[in-house]
This record gives C-alpha cells, sequence and structure tokens, in this order.
C-alpha cells in the first residue's frame, strides 16, 4: 500500500484501563496533552473532536472501531492548518494490551498519500503526547507548558 | 530493503543522566537488562552484553562519534560478522527546564531485515524501561515480559 504512516510504541507502567481511560476521557486528557481533549463516546459510528486552548477545534473525524480497553480506530482529519486539512481522512489505530505490569500501546497512524505533511506533523506531536501520558501515569506528573509556544502548537511541529 | 528507525522519547531527567544509563554497566542492567562495555573513545570497540552472567556478547562495534553527554555514534555489528554492519546514534538534547528529548535512530539497516525487525520491536521496551528507570527508579524485566491474552 502506497502512502504515509507514523508507528509508535511505548510501554506503560500502569493498568490496561487506566490508560485507556487517560485516552478516551477529557478530564484525564486535559493533565497530559498540553491542555488538549477530545469530545467522544468513543462507539463505533461517533463523531470525534479535538479541541486545543490556543486553536478551538484543531481535529475531527468519526470512530470507525471501538472496543474498550482494547482497540479504537479513528477516521482523523486535521480542520485548522488549510495544508494538513486538504489531504484528506487520516486513520488512527490505539492499540492497547497487558504484559506482566505493563501496557503496551501501539499508535498506528496512516493516510493514503505519499510524504504526508499530516504524517510528518503528527510524527511529531505522538512522542511529545505519548511521553508525557507515560510520566503522567507513572508519576503523576505530565509534561507542562514550559516551551509555551511550541507546546500548543505540539500537533503543527 | 529496511528504512531506519526512529524513536523520540522525552524524559524528566539530566543529559548527563541519560548519558551514564546508556554507557554504564551498572545503570544499564537495571533498564536494558543487558549492559555496554567500552571506554567510549572515538575509535574504540564497544559490546552489549547479556545481564545474565555469561556476559555473551550480543552485539559489537566501533564507537565513531562520541560527544558526551550530548551525542553517542556506533556501528552495530552481529558478533559472528554474518551481516553488514548497522549504525546507532544517540541525540541528547534539553528541550525545556528539566525535561530532556532523547532521539535514537537506528539505520544502515538494508542488509539485515531480520535485524531490522528485531531492533524495532527492541527499542520501544528499552527506551520506554529507560524513562520509567530515570523517573521512577522503576523497571521491569521486559525481555520476560508476557502478553496475559497470549
Amino acid at each position: 500500500m502506497s502512502g504515509s504512516a507514523f508507528v509508535y510504541v511505548t510501554y506503560i507502567r500502569s493498568p490496561q484501563q487506566k490508560v485507556w481511560d487517560a485516552l478516551t476521557q477529557p478530564e484525564f486528557q486535559k493533565q497530559y496533552w498540553f491542555g488538549g481533549h477530545q469530545e467522544s463516546d468513543w462507539k463505533k459510528g461517533a463523531s470525534w473532536k479535538m479541541f486545543m486552548p490556543a486553536h478551538g477545534l484543531t481535529d475531527s473525524g468519526e470512530i470507525l472501531e471501538s472496543d474498550p480497553p482494547n482497540r479504537v480506530v479513528i477516521k482523523w482529519r486535521n480542520e485548522f492548518r488549510p495544508n494538513l486539512k486538504e489531504e484528506g481522512y487520516s486513520r488512527c489505530v490505539m492499540e492497547l494490551s497487558t504484559e506482566d505490569e505493563l501496557t503496551k500501546l501501539t499508535i498506528t497512524h496512516t493516510i493514503d498519500k505519499e510524504n504526508s505533511q499530516f504524517i510528518q506533523a503528527v510524527s511529531g506531536g505522538w512522542p511529545r503526547i505519548l511521553s508525557s501520558l507515560q510520566s503522567y501515569l507513572e508519576t503523576g506528573r505530565p509534561h507542562g507548558d514550559t516551551r509555551s509556544a511550541d507546546t500548543r502548537n505540539h500537533m503543527k511541529d | 530493503m529496511s528504512g531506519p528507525f526512529v524513536y523520540v522519547t522525552y524524559i524528566y531527567t539530566t543529559p548527563e543522566k541519560v548519558w551514564d544509563a546508556i554507557t554504564k554497566p551498572e545503570f544499564a542492567r537495571r533498564y536494558w537488562m543487558n549492559y555496554n562495555v567500552s571506554d567510549w573513545k572515538k575509535g574504540s570497540r564497544w559490546e552489549h552484553r547479556h545481564g545474565d552472567d555469561s556476559g555473551k556478547v550480543l552485539i559489537n562495534g566501533t564507537v565513531l562519534e562520541a560527544d558526551p553527554p550530548r551525542r553517542l555514534v556506533m556501528t552495530w555489528t552481529r558478533p559472528d560478522g554474518s551481516k553488514e554492519a548497522s549504525r546507532v546514534t544517540f541525540d541528547i538534547a534539553d528541550y525545556s527546564p528539566g525535561l530532556v528529548c532523547l532521539t535514537v535512530t537506528h539505520d544502515r539497516l538494508e542488509g539485515d531485515d531480520a535485524m531490522a525487525g528485531s531492533i524495532a520491536g527492541g527499542w520501544p521496551k528499552v527506551l520506554s524501561n529507560l524513562k520509567s528507570f530515570l523517573e521512577t527508579g522503576k523497571t521491569e524485566n521486559i525481555w520476560l515480559t508476557k502478553n496475559k491474552e497470549g
């Protein structure tokens, strides 16, 4: 298949249900997603929207598959940067599994476009978000807004 | 044909602690389970050894660049020399106050698809455990963990 892909695997010392809740519930997302949050009921066919403090609505789409707390697939399009929006919908698969004391989290974000600027942007954003998530769940201390301009634009890097 | 593997992680720590965690056996054994031995000077040999009593050399190579605590580049070779060497680069940068950005780039994998598959599975385990080690002191034996449904 031609296209662009970003894959990231991380192992977090936290129960799988807690990782799932952190990924899907706004009160947790706001703690580690640099103030951002998402709105969805996370059921198949449901709408999905992401909001960031500096931009309002940044991304939107639909839940394509949902199997809590194991797997969710999001149809995902950027809404606030014209060059990314025009690339159309991407597909983000989040997979969780339990390995002893760890939860394995795999993010696979793909789009049917070669050299996608959208995938390049999320390739910068995901490691920051998922590192912050791991710190949040393991230490209670997510990564703060310490480089505020960059951090607010985390999906634009 | 296998392209480069790149993994970025952000850790609450200092560049010196990341450097020591990679290069000093007493730290590496805590989260990598294995450990690395070298004098970490350009041109020196390095060995990646099994953390058990055997200390078996699993990987070896040559230090290509060493700029503590910022950058370490080395070849990554099967000890039996059966395939061409690949290359690993550690870049350690201050990201924001207290937060270090570690980028691991493993490239020149074109001649060894099996190694490319192996390291793509291994680096996320090692680097997630490294982050846990430096932030919490807690680690897991990452080579023994089992999927509860598997």
